[in-house]
């Protein structure tokens, strides 16, 4: 290899700065040992859009020359790393209109690496990540993904596990005691850091992945039409009306299929039929419009659209009604509505455990108060990507919110910010 | 003083009127036969004129349309373009900086196919502030898609407005279309005009009809989603396939308003006036033709065998057209209303094009381009005949010694 | 020619929702927009047509509401949809509506009521567009409405400042740093109240926000059915400029209100009337201290205590000093708080 390119995959918005960090610190960390890098955001994605998948990349060569071949494209063809930070990600990747599913491992070169941030297995992992016709090694860094915005950053360590990582895979490139030192020349760097690097290096290893393993699925994809094919005037069919579900009962909204959209969500909202009481909070503050009405009244999130925002977890005045789980904790889109119609119990069984499992697959969605990130860093392992598993997921974190600490929500619906009991719609 | 000209077909006896009217007139008496539904106006010299024509046509319930007074050019050609997308005929118009401020509205016009017909009345681009005529204005939209059309007299406002609804809302085409005119003839001219009867224009125009881009909720579509380097390349292929089908449809056009009319040019793209043994053509756009003309009728007197081509449609540039007609002559003298600063040899936007149309055509001869007549300045007799004798010495030598001359500078 | 005395220019008659349960179940702005997770204007947007139904053409200007939901050539929209500029909507509703009475006058089309909505953006709306939206609010002889969803920056561009951005909120044009700690220190334009207050024959203008939906589709459904030219604000908690965990959008919204920052009302033939919270607090009810709602975004989180005092101080001045609170900046007493430089 006399050039490294490497990919960053992330969720757009919550981890823009953290995918920054990570490709920059590759191209410093290689200008240590005299090469020359470059750092860039894929155009496509931008604007970025909250947990819309997006790309960065990171090119490093020997030459300037070398480095040239690879500039001046929106993205690469291929490539020999791709650093995934958010394990969902694995299931595959829409990034916009068109786009189809993409698997994660899509522009992996032959033998090349696929680096997740992930608490899951290897084997939990290759259930959801694509087959790929050449083999590559799956390099696991333990931790939970670090999801924080725009203007406020979460400083667990991540970009810096992600780094030292590298300095493991690709050595010939990024030796650690260059990585080492490009980290604490950054502004955002330590000492701390340069230890937390260090022990990503140590501990990471390497798992080799066959052609036979991974999820055998294929992913969808579009052709796109030809000049002569497609209407004129920039315009284009608007979306028909939706129907109702049985003679003229329920709702479905018809839905875009060159968009779908779920590929955006790290986190499920998983519904409780047998409490809910048909308030429509959950169906009409939804702005993703993702619940259909059930001929019997019920509303069950389409998992092809939802695309995990927690809102209907947030409104539903019934405790424990909608809880929102780790989207990693799920194989496939099936409808929860038609699953509680089939069997009730062995729905409510299958729904028990995915709530209590919440503990162990909980993960964070952003900033939810000044001081917060802080707080859970001071608690948290940085070796592991900071605050403890059971951190995440609004309820855990209640008694910030006014709320009362070990309740979710009380009958009433309770603003899970102030704390105040409200009636359902006010 | 009525004239009376039959109708090749129909079944009972009409006339066309003659009435002693500006250009501007002249223009809303075409938008009226053509029962225009929505116009938006602002103020701007010299092109608001017409503006004030059409109001006084609606306050005199002559013609039924929607007149909406905006507050400003970029509002102003918004309107419209709505308008229109949901099937309304539209009219708009502006001039140099007012156009300019508009220019947002305007790129997109033609992307989304909106037939629009605006009149640019030219002007110069102010600041240097001057309201004399330009053509830089209405040239800024060349490369977009507009299609262009320059008027001469009072007849030809009337005759190329309903010309250019017909074929701008030619399906084929479905482009908006600039017609630019000359201020002082807009305002200042006032010439004897045939106005056709109302039942003429109806054969000859048929109603606008959006079909499947009509904007209502019996056709819902989503018109101008957002589109990335995926998409934007077949769109404009679709519009350049539009483009290229307008030269048939202007055809098409011209020759049908020869039927129904009974008049009109045989030529669309430009007027020829003593070309047939030229041996200098001079060619400009507009009505520096008025002073050409003068000057080339006492040239031929002294035996100079010059001719003019007043060019009509910029775009789409007639270039194979012109190629034939220059297929004799010996030295070509382009007069630009209009500049280019920093163009090949400094020549302005019509010289250049011309050069282009002729590179490959097997008979090239040299060609000059005049700067002239900027800002409302005349073009005077004086400026024909200087232009003309450089061309003849290009003829003679069998080159130009200059690409570029500026004419009645104070040098 | 047709007769243009018999043509009517009617709206069409929306009653209010009487409740959750009575709403609309179609969907008239459906899945598949590259919005942001918690994404209120989105919401807004489905609200918006959700209260307008079928007969309704939709206008919109660019921003997140074009880009993000039309993106790369799609679209989640069931009704007619057209693209307007930036500083558009104003022009578009005009033109949209002043094309359809001319042709269902002149009865080149069927005369039927069809709504005609304009979206723009904080920045198109009360930047770019202000002059476009005044003028059409003059136009009592067309019907639209004009709706603008304030996201307090301007978001499609990765989050730029805008004349109703907060004050001293972090976005990319007014980063916090070691020596400027606020950039932006302009308050936020008052444009319901503004437009309210310039335009008589505007026969109603409201403010609206969807963690509210009933009131939001309802206060639409007025507008729609008023007759002539409206407008509303709508304030919609924005996940990625705001920098907020995004299933706290609705509770978001509750807050603003519910301090006071954002209030709550409408102005039907020039008279005011609060509803929802606002009208509790304006009948007495205390304000939440301001502090609640921004230090749970992570665009103030440079905010120091002078900060949060002067945010406070102004929302206190807009309650308890203006002649109208919360409309309109107009007070008989011309004491001013000290202002920021």
């Amino acid at each position: 290899m006399a050039h490294l390119v490497c990919e960053v995959v992330y969720r757009g918005i919550f981890q823009k700065n953290l995918a920054s960090r990570i490709t920059r610190g590759i191209v410093l960390s290689a200008r240590k040992a005299g090469r020359w890098g470059i750092a860039f955001g894929r155009y496509g994605d931008s604007p970025q859009r909250n947990g819309v998948p997006a790309k960065d990349f990171a090119i490093v060569a020997d030459t300037k020359e070398e480095l040239e071949q690879h500039m001046a494209r929106y993205e690469p063809k291929e490539l020999h790393v791709t650093i995934c930070v958010d394990d969902t990600l694995c299931k595959g990747v829409e990034s916009w209109a068109w786009y189809g599913l993409q698997p994660i491992n899509r522009l992996i070169l032959p033998n090349g690496h696929l680096l997740v941030t992930s608490t899951q297995s290897a084997a939990e992992l290759l259930r959801d990540t694509h087959k790929k016709d050449t083999p590559y090694h799956l390099w696991i860094l333990p931790g939970k993904a670090s999801l924080a915005g725009l203007w406020v950053y979460r400083e667990d360590h991540t970009e810096v596990r992600v780094l030292g990582a590298l300095a493991k895979i690709a050595p010939q490139f990024l030796s650690l005691e260059a990585v080492s030192e490009a980290i604490r020349e950054a502004e955002w760097g330590s000492d701390l850091k340069v230890g937390s690097a260090r022990k990503a290096y140590e501990r990471i290893e390497a798992r080799p992945v066959k052609i036979t393993e991974g999820n055998p699925e294929t992913p969808y994809s579009f052709e796109l039409p030809r000049w002569w094919e497609m209407r004129e005037g920039v315009s284009i069919p608007a979306l028909p009306i939706g129907k109702p579900i049985e003679g003229t009962k329920g709702y479905r909204p018809e839905r875009s299929q060159v968009f779908k959209k779920f590929s955006s969500r790290t986190m499920r909202p998983v519904v409780d039929f047998d409490t809910c009481v048909k308030c429509t909070l959950c169906w009409l503050q939804c702005p993703d419009s993702c619940f259909d009405v059930m001929p019997d009244g019920l509303y069950d999130a389409n998992m092809e659209s939802c695309c995990g925002c927690g809102i209907c977890e947030a409104v539903c005045p019934v405790h424990d009604c909608i809880t929102m789980v780790n989207e990693a904790a799920f194989e496939d889109n099936a409808s929860q509505w038609e699953m509680w119609r089939r069997d009730k119990d062995a729905y409510r069984v299958w729904l028990g455990t995915k709530i209590k499992e919440k503990v162990h697959v909980a993960r964070s969605h952003g900033f939810r108060y000044r001081g917060q990130y802080e707080e859970e860093m001071a608690r948290g392992e940085f070796e592991l990507g900071g605050a403890p598993l059971s951190d995440g997921i609004p309820g855990e974190n209640a008694g910030q919110k006014g709320a009362k600490v070990g309740e979710a929500h009380s009958t009433l619906s309770v603003s899970i910010v102030t704390g105040v009991a409200e009636a359902p719609g006010a | 003083m009525a004239v009376a000209t039959k109708a090749a077909s129909g079944p009972t006896v009409l006339e066309e009127k003659e009435m002693l009217i500006s250009g501007s007139e002249a223009v809303a008496e075409a938008l009226t036969l053509a029962d225009i539904d929505v116009v938006t106006a602002y103020p701007i010299r010299p092109y608001d004129t017409v503006m004030q024509a059409i109001a006084k046509k609606i306050a005199n319930g002559k013609l039924i349309a929607e007149y909406i007074v905006a507050e400003g050019e970029h509002s102003q050609f918004e309107i419209v373009k709505h308008a229109s997308a949901v099937g309304a005929r539209v009219f708009c118009g502006s001039s140099g900086v007012g156009w300019a401020y508009a220019m947002e509205c305007l790129v997109v016009t033609p992307a989304l196919r909106i037939p629009m017909i605006a009149l640019v009345g030219n002007r110069a681009l102010d600041d240097p502030g001057a309201f004399g005529v330009e053509h830089n204005d209405a040239l800024f939209v060349r490369d977009l898609g507009w299609l262009l059309v320059w008027i001469d007299t009072s007849q030809e406002a009337l005759d190329t407005t309903l010309i250019a609804y017909r074929v701008a809302e030619d399906r084929r085409v479905f482009l908006p279309i600039a017609i630019s005119a000359d201020g002082a003839f807009l305002t200042h001219s006032q010439a004897l005009t045939r106005v056709p009867p109302r039942e003429w224009v109806d054969k000859f125009l048929p109603p606008y009809s959006r079909g499947d881009l009509q904007l209502h909720p019996d056709n819902p579509i989503t018109v101008a989603p957002q589109v990335n380097e995926d998409w934007v390349i077949e769109i404009r292929r679709q519009n350049n396939a539009a483009t290229e089908r307008a030269y048939t449809v202007i055809e098409e056009a011209y020759a049908d308003f020869r039927r129904v009319f009974g008049r009109g040019p045989e030529n669309p793209w430009f007027e020829e006036y003593m070309t047939e043994d030229a041996e200098v053509i001079l060619m400009g756009m507009g009505t520096l033709s008025l002073p050409v003309k003068v000057a080339i009728r006492k040239m031929r007197g002294e035996g100079k065998k010059v001719g003019l081509i007043r060019l009509r449609w910029f775009r789409p540039f007639p270039y194979q057209q012109l190629a034939r007609a220059f297929r004799k002559v010996k030295a070509i003298g382009v007069i630009d209303r209009d500049y280019s600063f920093g163009s090949p040899f400094g020549s302005g936007v019509v010289a250049t094009e011309v050069r282009a149309a002729l590179y490959n055509a097997e008979h090239r001869p040299p060609l000059i381009g005049f700067i002239c007549g900027l800002g409302g300045r005349e073009v005077t007799l004086e400026d024909v005949y200087k232009a003309t004798d450089i061309c003849f010495a290009a003829a003679k030598a069998g080159r130009a010694e200059q690409a570029t001359c500026w004419l009645g500078v104070r040098e | 020619m047709a007769d243009t005395t018999t043509f009517a220019n009617a709206t069409q008659v929306l009653e209010p929702f009487k409740g959750v349960k009575k709403v609309t179940i179609e969907e008239y702005f459906s899945s598949g927009h590259r919005t942001c997770q918690g994404c209120e204007s989105a919401l807004v947007m489905k609200l918006m047509v959700k209260a307008a139904g079928p007969r309704t053409i939709v206008l919109g200007s660019t921003g997140c509401m074009y880009v993000a939901n039309t993106t790369y050539y799609s679209t989640p929209w069931v009704v007619p949809w057209m693209h307007t500029q930036l500083g558009s909507s104003g022009s578009a509703a005009l033109g949209t509506a002043a094309g359809l009475k001319s042709l269902m006058k002149k009865g080149k089309m069927r005369a039927e009521p069809i709504n005609v909505i304009a979206f723009c953006g904080d920045g198109g709306g009360a930047d770019m567009g202000l002059a476009a939206i005044s003028a059409t609010l003059t136009h009592k002889e067309y019907n639209s409405l004009i709706l603008l969803y304030d996201n307090e920056s301007y978001a499609n561009t990765d989050i730029q400042l805008s004349g109703l951005t907060p004050y001293g909120a972090h976005t990319t044009f007014s980063p916090p740093g070691s020596v400027k700690r606020l950039i932006h220190t302009r308050w936020k334009k008052n444009v319901a109240g503004m437009l309210a207050a310039g335009h008589p024959e505007c026969r109603y203008v409201a403010t609206v926000c969807a963690s509210f939906a009933v009131e939001m589709m309802n206060r639409v459904r007025k507008a729609l059915s008023k007759g002539g030219p409206t407008f509303i604000h709508s304030l919609d908690p924005c996940p990625k400029g705001w920098d907020y965990d995004p299933m706290l959008s609705h509770e978001l919204g509750e807050l603003a209100i519910e301090t006071g920052i954002f209030p709550l009302y409408e102005v039907e033939d020039g008279v005011v009337k609060y509803y929802g919270k606002t009208k509790a607090i304006v009948d007495g009810r205390k304000r939440k201290p301001v502090r609640e709602y921004l230090l749970r975004q992570g665009r103030f989180a440079h905010f120091i205590e002078e900060d949060l005092a002067y945010f406070q101080a102004k929302v206190d001045e807009m309650w308890e000093k203006w002649e109208l609170p919360g409309v309109v900046a107009f007070r008989k007493d011309s004491a001013r708080i000290p202002s920021v430089q």
